[in-house]
């Protein structure tokens, strides 16, 4: 019910799936690890999506989506003026999506429409959300950009396949409908609140659907040292600096005798 | 590898430490604050620009610092012109703070810095050999060449004169506070101690006498570098302290064994491996600014 209640505010407040069936089910889905946690030897890490498809006969697609916070973004496009290449012609995504990756069975484009695509925020480009003027400018060559900047980034994924031995990333299926997703989720992924979306597919339509909250947040010396960064910026700064001339009189003294 | 708690990525803490170390022994060398590699190197690894520039001047307070202790044992600090300069300083590194966030609101932070870095490297570097190049060229040919260069300049024309024992000079207030201004706000915005400027300057246009200009540019770098780092981390909250310690644990090192070697040194051979090394860098920005890169898109905008 609270998982229901959970996806209908999901559908409600994302005015793209707002038009979301409102009769879709659940699907049952779980993630592995419900709370990653960032230490100094923090390098990255996996999430798992696990779950069934409920159709007894093994019918429909799965597709699974981990999603980061939205956060505007700004593309920009070199140009050259007097010879020199400058930074013009802005175009501002008031949304674009800090860590997208989707994963399905098979290419998504055979298994959801492009209006699915869209409705559903399927791909990193269809989650893009344009400021409401974007001018002269033909904003098409700029959310493609924005989707191929982020993915050499590491930041947006796709995945039409099962996992390999030499790759961890992927939508595996087994026997009995049962599926396991898995995403690298790189270090320079922004520590925030994910959620892991999964869809269930038939025939092009929507069946079911299901959102798993994933925390990804600071423990230790790094939780204390952001919060202190954060929360008295001003001491945090003097602390930096008292630590500096530390450093160097330490060093002179040190070397003194030398 | 670490994980650095601002920048939110990790690093391998062997190559931060090679890195500040090399950019600290070159600092001692010759008395720069060495951010104009450090900052640069820094973003090369993948650290986000405005925490490579705000990191930066925490560095570079505490190699000054170190560099600071040993150059008062030897008396080379002119503590009166220190003060003024500083002074500038910190009112040029406040205004620096404070245009580096509008830069990057206007998503044009990276261009001014390139063209900042082009244009001062590329005419601080040429000075700094030509300098060399004649002094070299002046000990067989009799001296002339130092001769001709005027004695006076506008710093001993200018009214408010005052008087530096320590330099030996009778000179206005006037040129070192607009000349520590200048440097402050360069400071902020393009992640540098300005020791790189700073010296030249006042070997040029102040005429201070060459045994007194790196203690005193350290002086003047050490009090705008610590400003900078309380500005930044009130204003952007960039500064990240895990990076900072392990720059400052390489380039105090660094900058002592610097400092011990350049005082074995001559000045015009000091001058000329700067000089060479500045316009090696700002050929390299210049690459940057005309050649087209692969990828003609750019994100911008925001803090990252």
């Amino acid at each position: 019910m609270v998982k229901r209640l959970v996806l209908a505010l999901f559908l409600l407040c994302s005015p793209a799936a707002a038009q979301a069936p409102a009769d879709v089910a659940d699907l049952p889905a779980g993630v592995a690890e419900e709370s990653i946690v960032v230490s100094s030897d923090y390098r990255g890490s996996y999430v798992t999506v696990f779950g069934v498809n409920p159709d007894r006969r093994g019918r429909g697609d799965i597709v699974v989506v981990v999603r980061g916070p939205n956060e505007s973004a700004v593309v920009m496009q070199k140009r050259r003026v007097f010879g020199l290449l400058v930074n013009g012609d802005p175009v501002r995504f008031s949304e674009a999506p800090s860590f997208f990756a989707v994963l399905s069975n098979r290419p998504l484009r055979s298994i959801a429409s492009p209006q699915s695509i869209w409705r559903y925020q399927l791909d990193p480009a269809a989650s893009a959300q344009l400021e409401s003027s974007t001018g002269d400018t033909d904003p098409s060559a700029y959310r493609a950009a924005l989707v191929r900047l982020r993915r050499a980034q590491g930041l947006y994924q796709e995945f039409a396949s099962g996992a390999t031995p030499d790759q961890r990333s992927g939508l595996t299926m087994y026997q009995g409908g049962l599926f396991r997703a898995v995403v690298r989720l790189p270090a320079n992924a922004p520590i925030a609140q994910y959620h892991a979306d999964t869809y269930l597919f038939r025939d092009g339509r929507l069946i079911s659907a299901q959102r798993i909250p994933i925390s990804i947040r600071r423990v230790g010396i790094e939780r204390r040292i952001h919060d202190l960064a954060t929360k008295f910026p001003f001491i945090y700064g003097l602390l930096t600096v008292m630590l500096a001339l530390a450093a160097g009189w330490v060093a002179a003294f040190l070397f003194r005798r030398t | 590898m670490i994980y650095l708690p601002i920048a939110e990525m990790p690093v391998n803490v062997l190559l931060i430490l090679l890195v500040s170390g090399g950019v600290g022994f070159v600092s001692g060398l010759v008395g720069v604050g060495g951010g104009f590699i450090m900052t640069p190197a820094l973003m090369f690894m993948g650290v986000p620009a405005p925490v490579a520039v705000a990191t930066g001047a925490s560095q570079i307070a505490a190699t000054s610092f170190s560099g600071i202790m040993t150059q008062t044992r030897r008396k080379s600090v002119d503590w009166r012109m220190g003060m003024l300069l500083s002074t500038g300083g910190i009112v040029g590194s406040a205004s620096g703070v404070w245009l580096f966030e509008r830069l990057l609101a206007l998503g044009q932070l990276d261009l001014i810095v390139s063209l900042l870095y082009l244009l001062l490297l590329a005419s601080v570097g040429f000075l700094m050999l030509r300098e060399s190049y004649h002094h070299w060229r002046g000990r067989e040919a009799q001296g002339v060449s130092i001769l001709r260069r005027p004695i006076k300049t506008v710093a001993h024309t200018l009214p408010f004169r005052l008087r530096f024992p320590r330099s030996g000079l009778y000179i206005s207030v006037i040129p070192p506070l607009v000349l520590g201004f200048g440097i402050g706000a360069l400071a902020a915005i393009m992640g540098i101690g300005g020791g790189f400027i700073l010296i030249p300057a006042m070997i040029y246009l102040l005429r201070m006498p060459t045994n007194v200009v790196i203690g005193t540019s350290l002086f003047q770098v050490l009090i705008t570098a610590s400003l900078i780092v309380v500005l930044q981390s009130a204003a952007t909250q960039t500064v990240d302290l895990v990076l900072a310690g392990l720059l400052m644990l390489g380039g105090v090192i660094g900058a002592q064994m610097g400092v011990r070697l350049g005082a074995g040194l001559k000045g015009e051979t000091v001058r000329g491996v700067l000089g060479a090394l500045l316009l090696a860098a700002s050929a390299k920005f210049l690459w940057d600014l005309v050649v087209p890169p692969a990828e003609r898109y750019v994100l911008g905008g925001g803090l990252w």
